[in-house]
């Protein structure tokens, strides 16, 4: 399924390492399950996923509402912990949150409290590694400059979402895990949120997971664009997307774009039925 | 504010000497001085150096009280908020003390604090403690999660988590809490001095009235009011300093 699965087979537990392939940020997620609430509603979330994306992929998470994205998601991000399986991050088993897997939320999760500036030295600051000028520079890139004093609650939904991803790349992560960041955003906005994630994944080579419902945004952006089943999630399928790189909005208007998204959505379809009639089953 | 709601709320303050002018001129209460008698009275006071060391030891003892109650409660809410351990070893007992009202703490502190000084201290101290406490608690359980996973996942260990984000996020329950433990400190603190003795703005009104001078009583009432009040806005004003973030309007 992956290219990276040879890398694996000396070995049960460990992927690809940084020694092996000489970059950071591979994520393995093997046989996870997760259950909430498991001695009352029981609610598997995530069954048996095996899923692996290489160090510095583009790799979109496609799905229906409810079938276990985000809990995929938060558990690569070390929030929560696996029913069963594990996942590992370049070999090492991810126990808790860390600095090098960034995550940005569907909605904001600046700081309410903190400028905009403050946000976005906020990782830096952890660690002591503040460059004075960087958090500037990384907002002028965003196109933030001028707000650097403000606080949150003072910018627009495409503007916080801005200076989300900026703080996320403050940080110097390998991985940016992305969970619906676009989703609450306007046509416009969001097509110009794209081009800056394009442009900043293609300069700067981390490994992205980008989890949408989006068809298009996902083969947009996407090398590889993974469907999921309805609850409990696995993966369905698999769509390499082979269309070149840099990409613009324009693809969407290519053949090749076009047989990507239809065979993406015959997958998607089928597994949103199934899904609604889970819900009129419950 | 508009130029009305700023005229009425100006009658609302004169309202207050314009019933009491009336009421005193027609004989409405038996015993109340005429306004122009407490005026007097008032600036006679005003050079009496036992006025002046009667108000400063009150303010002292409730500013100290109050800042020695919220460097406790804060910390003491945020770990209480914040985990099921320290919430269970501490809150049951204090929840068990809290209803006890403070004035009836007053007798027992006197006969075990070596001092009165203590005692009145200890009291203005809990009506300070436990609104701050129990506000402090409820903000730290308030705060989402999300904003502390965000955190941890820009590199934030536990302390940092708790001094940028748990804190912070409480600020503004705290803030709430610290008003209203301000208004309880002079509560309890005029209630302790009356009972107490010695010295303070509770006692000058207590022995104004065992004294008879009855112009005096009031001369107490309107300077512990001036200095409640004041007091409350100088909190206001550090809550407003402290959270200014969460005013900002959207551009
Ligand atoms: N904390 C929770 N407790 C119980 N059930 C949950 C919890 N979080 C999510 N779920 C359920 O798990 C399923 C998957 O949720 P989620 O991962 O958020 O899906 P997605 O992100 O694909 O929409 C949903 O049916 C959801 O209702
Ligand atoms: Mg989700």
């Amino acid at each position: 399924m992956s290219k990276h699965d040879s890398t694996t087979d000396d070995s049960t537990t460990a992927g690809p390492t940084p020694e092996t392939t000489g970059k950071t940020g591979a994520i393995d997620i093997n046989d996870l399950t997760k259950i909430y609430d498991p001695e009352g509603e029981h609610v598997v979330a995530v069954q048996d996923m095996d899923l692996s994306v290489g160090a510095e992929e583009f790799v979109a998470l496609l799905g229906p509402s409810g079938c276990g994205k985000s809990t995929v998601l938060e558990c690569i991000a070390g929030y929560l912990d696996p029913t069963d399986g594990e996942v590992l991050v370049d070999g090492n088993r991810v126990s808790k949150p860390d600095p090098k897997r960034g995550v940005v939320f569907q909605e904001n999760r600046l700081f309410p409290w903190k400028t905009i500036k403050e946000n976005v030295e906020f990782g830096p600051r952890m660690h002591d590694s503040i460059e004075e000028g960087r958090a500037e520079s990384i907002l002028d890139e965003m196109g933030l400059d001028g707000f650097e004093e403000a606080y949150p609650s003072g910018l627009s939904g495409g503007m916080q979402q801005r200076a989300e991803l900026a703080r996320l790349l403050a940080n110097d992560p390998d991985i940016m895990l992305m969970d619906e960041p676009f989703s609450a955003l306007d046509a416009l906005t969001k097509e110009i949120m794209q081009k800056k994630l394009l442009e900043v994944w293609e300069r700067d080579n981390r490994t992205v997971l980008f989890i949408t419902h989006d068809v298009e945004e996902a083969i947009l952006l996407a090398d590889r664009v993974v469907v999921m089943t309805a609850r409990p999630g696995q993966v369905k399928d698999v769509i390499d997307v082979d269309i070149e790189r840099p990409r613009d909005p324009e693809v969407v208007t290519t053949d090749r774009f076009t047989e990507l998204r239809e065979r993406a959505l015959s997958v998607i379809r089928e597994e949103a039925e199934r899904a609604l009639e889970q819900e009129d089953g419950a | 504010m508009d130029s009305r709601r700023r005229l009425v709320r100006v009658g609302s303050i004169l309202s207050v000497p314009i019933l009491w002018f009336v009421a005193s001129r027609f004989g409405l209460l038996a015993g109340l001085p005429a306004p122009v008698e407490v005026v007097d009275t008032y600036v006679a006071e005003l050079y009496r150096d036992d006025f002046w060391i009667s108000t400063i030891r009150s303010t002292i003892r409730v500013l100290a009280s109050f800042v020695i109650a919220a460097v406790i409660a804060i910390p003491l809410g945020l770990l209480i908020g914040r985990y099921t351990v320290f919430a269970d070893l501490t809150f049951p007992a204090l929840e068990m003390l809290r209803p006890i009202p403070p004035i009836a703490w007053i007798p027992f502190t006197i006969l075990v604090l070596p001092a009165a000084e203590l005692s009145i201290m200890f009291i203005t101290f809990l009506g300070a403690f436990f609104p701050i406490l129990l506000n402090t608690i409820q903000g730290a359980r308030g705060v989402e999660v999300e904003y502390s996973r965000a955190a941890q996942s820009l590199g934030a260990d536990s302390y940092q988590t708790f001094r940028h984000v748990i804190y912070p996020s409480a600020l503004p329950a705290i803030h709430a809490g610290m008003i209203v433990g301000m208004g309880l400190a002079w509560v309890n603190l005029i209630a302790a001095e009356m009972v107490a003795g010695g010295t303070g703005l509770g006692f000058l009104t207590w022995s104004a009235y065992t004294s008879g001078s009855y112009p005096t009583i009031i001369v107490g009432i309107i300077t512990i009011g001036i200095l409640g009040a004041a007091s409350s806005m100088l909190v206001r004003m550090i809550g407003h300093w402290q959270v200014d973030w969460a005013t900002e309007q959207p551009a």
